[in-house]
């Protein structure tokens, strides 16, 4: 069990399903949201504006720092030259809103090889590689995957600190913002749950000192939120009576995948289905666990939860075959 | 300021939340708010909106035991009956 401080935290929830070798829009928004929580574990540490704090910052940004070198990388471009360091968190978060694209890839490298040294995330092929065309293109796409046990823990006890009555801790606080920037939040909490989180993040809003600074700032750009904005709007243009979907929410931001496997016999039964899907995900060095079996199928494929549902794509011959759709939350 | 507690912090102290709880045992959160809701892990509440905690030692050893019961095959029902022998 590892002692993790809030922006490693973060990285592994964030990271986990992202593709490795490419910069997404997803991973984007993930890497800006990473990037402000190196500043709220400063804040969490010290605070940011005393003298210890001062001196911690002081030692980070000329990289004297014994921690990891990820927060020289947020750092130094953030209070490099001669910039006065004693300012307030807004500040230093709305640096971060306008950190470019080539610090957020250094930093993002840092993290990952930081992690990925302690075993807690790992380059894996990417899911999409199964999917019957890339699979049989011969394509290649990479992925991170954070460690499932390590994912869980920081997830689920996350989910307990916001849903339970009681008090909750700084360091969740700052987890419900970040994952609010970075659009994770149906990744950990059903739509029902949703509502309770909005009521849980009001009151907190009212009460507590540091959500009444947090909340009502935010790291993303304009880019990003006109995106998101196109994205709400195309949301109320496709509602259907059975509803908006998720997908319809933040496609864009869209971590997990539905892809294709086809199967090798036409019109399989449901084990032969499955033990084919099965064998195809492995071969790719997927972790899968069956968390339920029959006609759809619920697989849980490197931490995130998809539903196997039959399905055949037509061409000059039928292929049969399972689509595998994500299901949230986890 | 009310800061996360740290490792050590939770393994030298009496109680603990149901967060610390899934912090311990890799357990999902709704899975042991489901055997709190059952009766099958005890707690202490001082008033209705306040947190509930847990005895550290003992829940963790009731967690290992109900998940080694359900690995060897038991359903719910019987879990809670063999724990209730077991009190």
């Amino acid at each position: 069990m590892t002692e993790l401080k809030l922006a490693e935290s973060f990285a592994i929830v964030a990271l986990n399903a992202q593709r490795s070798l490419e910069l997404t829009m997803a991973k984007k928004v993930a890497l800006r949201c990473m990037a402000a929580a190196v500043i709220l574990e400063l804040h969490l540490e010290d605070g940011l504006q005393n003298q210890t704090a001062q001196k911690r910052l002081k030692q980070d940004t000329t990289g004297g720092s014994a921690e990891g070198t990820y927060r020289t990388t947020v750092l130094v471009p953030l209070a490099g030259g001669k910039r006065k360091l004693n300012r307030e968190l807004s500040w230093w978060l709305h640096r971060v809103s306008r950190l470019s694209t080539g610090k957020l890839v250094r930093f993002e490298r840092s993290i990952a090889a930081s992690l990925e040294e302690r075993g807690l995330l790992e380059e894996i092929p990417h899911l999409l590689g199964c999917d019957l065309y890339f699979h049989s293109a011969g394509v290649s796409i990479k992925e991170y995957r954070s460690h499932a046990s390590e994912y869980a823990r920081i997830t689920e006890h996350l989910r307990a600190d916001v849903l339970e009555d009681g008090v909750m801790t700084d360091h969740s606080v700052c987890m419900l913002w970040l994952l609010r920037e970075s659009g994770c939040m149906h990744d950990l909490f059903s739509r029902n749950e949703l509502d309770q989180v909005t009521r849980k993040m009001v009151s907190l809003m009212q009460s507590q000192p540091l959500a009444k600074t947090l909340y009502p700032l935010w790291v993303r750009r304009g880019f990003e939120i006109a995106v998101k904005q196109i994205l709400q709007f195309k949301k109320r243009a496709v509602s259907t009576q059975t509803g908006s979907g998720v997908n319809f929410l933040f496609p864009i931001l869209e971590r997990s995948q539905a892809i294709f496997i086809d199967t090798e016999a036409m019109l399989p039964g449901p084990g032969a289905r499955l033990s084919d899907v099965l064998a195809r995900l492995e071969s790719k060095g997927h972790r899968v666990q069956v968390l339920s079996k029959g006609q759809v199928p619920i697989l849980k494929i490197d931490n995130l939860v998809y539903e196997a549902i039959p399905h055949a794509v037509y061409g000059r011959v039928p292929i049969h075959g399972v689509r595998l759709l994500p299901k949230h939350p986890v | 300021m009310s800061r996360q507690r740290s490792m050590e912090a939770i393994l030298a102290s009496e109680y603990v939340s149901i967060g610390e709880l899934t912090r311990l045992t890799g357990a999902r959160y709704s899975t042991l708010k489901f055997y709190t809701e059952e009766g099958m892990l005890p707690f202490e509440q001082a008033e209705e909106n306040l947190t509930r905690r847990y005895f550290r030692e003992s829940t963790v050893e009731l967690i290992s035991r109900i998940k080694q019961m359900k690995a060897d095959g038991l359903s719910i029902p019987q879990i809670k009956n063999a724990l209730k022998e077991k009190r």
